[in-house]
């Protein structure tokens, strides 16, 4: 599904460079915005020629999630909006209640039932809830992970006074303040772990974390659409989760421990994909010598 | 494994107050003298009774019929015929509710401590003794107090010879009550903190009555829960449960309990229930928020949990 997904990404961004002629006024400001943000695209592809101002905002609305002054998506997330969550009106209502029982009761029904009671509801209506705790948990990713997106589009998470940020820079700064956001529930942290652990909870915690990765990366600004797409949410997901561990051990101030480790891990995938890409190019000019010798010598390759 | 939860919903229909069964053995019997006698007015409402069609009206007393039969044998024929699967089951449904409170409740909860259980057409008390156990035992709350309705007086009787063995028998946090779950005048409005009913709302005249009636007594925020048989979504399993349900289940009702008809009544009862999509319709349009899908299915469909909460009303 991700392959297919990247595959049409490719392919819708392909048409939009191609096929976008700015002949209305609308059009012309998404060009513009497209100039500036080298590697975006409209969201509403193929319509681009066609749109008035009026009938932009109903193109934007099939993105219900996207704040009104983001018309422009990368890829990735174009096609599958991703939800914060799925949760009903009561449902958040208990659960939003809940978290604030988190840092006292841990990830447990206790915070649900005091999240219910704080919220009207009895000590029954849990059962709104069918996953109990493992919903809580989900709660909170999902929520964190928004959170971090209105860190990032309101308060300009990633503006820096000496000049723009580098990718990985950007990748860094968005790891520590997603883990940063962990603090207060640091103790309780293992424990949600062994939950998302379990065998029939495992499949909604990996598609969380990579919608995680996936919100960190897009923040960050990559927008590759080859083969790395994938290597680097890899490698993502496993410098992330080793840093979720260091961080509810670390009790250092503002996590510095983690943040040290954090930077190290970083630089061993970066050393790790020049490793690889060194023995790559060997590989590759030795072969093309066996090639060239072999011809040499009449073989007909 | 379908009996019990059969033998379960043919004691709710037995409930019903008013029912007297002149012949309580045989079922079908009573069935065609139902229909022999003159008709009053109401009663060109037909609903089931198994596969044969029945006047409305008469349904509750063939239903009660049916469970007067069956009370004295109901334990040793659920074991027989659901091979021991309906306490896994009534185990599970119980330890899903988690009925008790754990925390120590907050002084503006007027409504007293403790939940307030009602179990419907819950006769024998299987229910109701499994929470009561889960409420003490896991949650150490000694506050949580069921009532057991049922429309059927003899499997009442039952339930409260059973409730002798236990650590409940009288104390107010167990108490029994005859009546009718399409309407309950003696229980008030908002007051019920959880509502159950397994294995019996299959054998109500009507079904979205009741359904409307757990909505009234329940509190805003309270909970709808309920174990029934359903559909086997697996063709495979669906044959061969076919097979026992249709073939075995009245055979071992004719061998043990010497009554092959009100087993019969039994698993024709589980053919006309609803699938668990068209149930959980039911639920929604009582005004039940769903949570979730809406239903579990246990062993594969056999049978299925349903859920409803009902809101808090919105100033």
């Amino acid at each position: 599904m991700t392959r297919s997904q990247s595959l049409l990404a490719l392919s819708r961004r392909y048409l939009s460079t191609t096929t976008t002629k700015p002949t209305t006024t609308a059009a012309a400001a998404a060009a513009t915005a497209t100039a500036t943000t080298p590697g975006r695209h409209t969201f509403c592809l193929g319509r681009t020629q066609t749109q008035t101002p009026q009938q932009q905002p109903q193109c934007l609305q099939r993105l219900r999630h996207t704040p009104p002054r983001h018309p422009i998506r990368s890829y990735h997330s174009a096609h599958h909006p991703s939800p914060p969550h799925e949760y009903s009106n009561s449902q958040t209502t208990i659960l939003s209640a809940a978290l604030r029982h988190v840092p006292s009761h841990g990830f447990t029904r206790d915070a649900l039932t005091l999240g219910a009671r704080d919220a009207g509801f009895l000590d029954v209506s849990v059962q709104l809830l069918p996953r109990g705790e493992f919903d809580l948990i989900l709660f909170w990713l999902a929520s964190r992970r928004g959170l971090l997106r209105s860190r990032v589009e309101e308060d300009a998470l990633l503006q820096s006074p000496q000049g723009p940020l580098s990718t990985d820079q950007k990748v860094k700064i968005l790891v520590m303040e997603r883990l940063r956001m962990n603090v207060e529930v640091r103790d309780k942290w293992q424990d949600a772990l062994a939950v998302m652990s379990l065998g029939e909870n495992i499949p909604s915690s990996l598609s969380e974390l990579h919608s995680l990765l996936d919100d960190i990366l897009d923040l960050a600004g990559d927008v590759s659409v080859d083969a790395s797409w994938y290597s680097k949410r890899m490698a993502l997901a496993a410098v992330y989760t080793s840093s979720e561990f260091v961080m509810t051990r670390d009790e250092s101030v503002d996590l510095r421990d983690t943040e040290e480790f954090l930077s190290r891990r970083l630089a061993d995938t970066k050393a790790v994909g020049e490793k690889i890409t060194g023995v790559k190019q060997c590989l590759g000019f030795m072969g093309s010598t066996a090639v060239g010798l072999g011809r040499s010598w009449g073989l007909k390759i | 494994m379908s009996s019990r939860p059969v033998w379960r919903s043919l004691q709710t229909h037995a409930r019903r107050r008013l029912v007297v069964p002149e012949t309580p053995y045989r079922c079908f019997s009573c069935t065609r003298r139902a229909q022999e006698s003159p008709k009053s007015n109401d009663e060109n409402r037909m609903t089931h009774f198994g596969f044969q069609n029945v006047p409305e009206a008469q349904k509750e007393s063939l239903v009660g019929a049916v469970f007067s039969s069956v009370a004295s044998s109901y334990d040793v024929m659920n074991d027989m015929m659901s091979l021991g699967i309906h306490r896994v089951w009534k185990d599970h449904f119980v330890r899903s509710l988690n009925p008790g409170s754990a925390l120590p409740s907050r002084d503006h909860d007027t409504a007293g401590r403790g939940w307030n259980i009602l179990d419907i057409a819950g006769g024998t008390g299987d229910i109701a003794f499994r929470m009561l156990d889960h409420a003490t035992n896991i949650n150490n709350d000694q506050e949580t107090r069921v009532t057991i309705a049922d429309i059927n007086p003899e499997m009442l009787a039952e339930g409260q010879k059973r409730s002798v063995q236990t650590p409940y028998y009288n104390t107010d946090r167990l108490s029994f009550m005859q009546g009718n779950a399409q309407h309950m005048p003696s229980i008030p409005d908002n007051s019920v903190d959880l509502y159950t009913v397994v294995f019996g709302i299959r054998n109500f005249t009507d079904k979205q009555a009741a359904l409307n009636e757990a909505f009234r007594v329940l509190k805003p925020g309270g909970v709808f829960a309920c174990m029934e048989f359903s559909k086997v979504n697996n063709p495979l399993l669906n044959t061969a449960y076919k097979q026992w349900s249709f073939s075995a289940i009245p055979m071992i009702g004719q061998l043990v309990a010497g009554d092959r008809d009100s087993y019969q009544y039994l698993v024709e009862s589980i053919e006309k229930f609803p699938s668990q999509e068209e149930f959980r319709g039911m639920i929604q349009k009582a005004g039940f928020m769903i949570p979730g899908r809406g239903y579990e299915d246990l062993t594969g469909g056999i049978a299925a949990i349903h859920k409803g909460i009902k809101p808090l009303s919105q100033a």
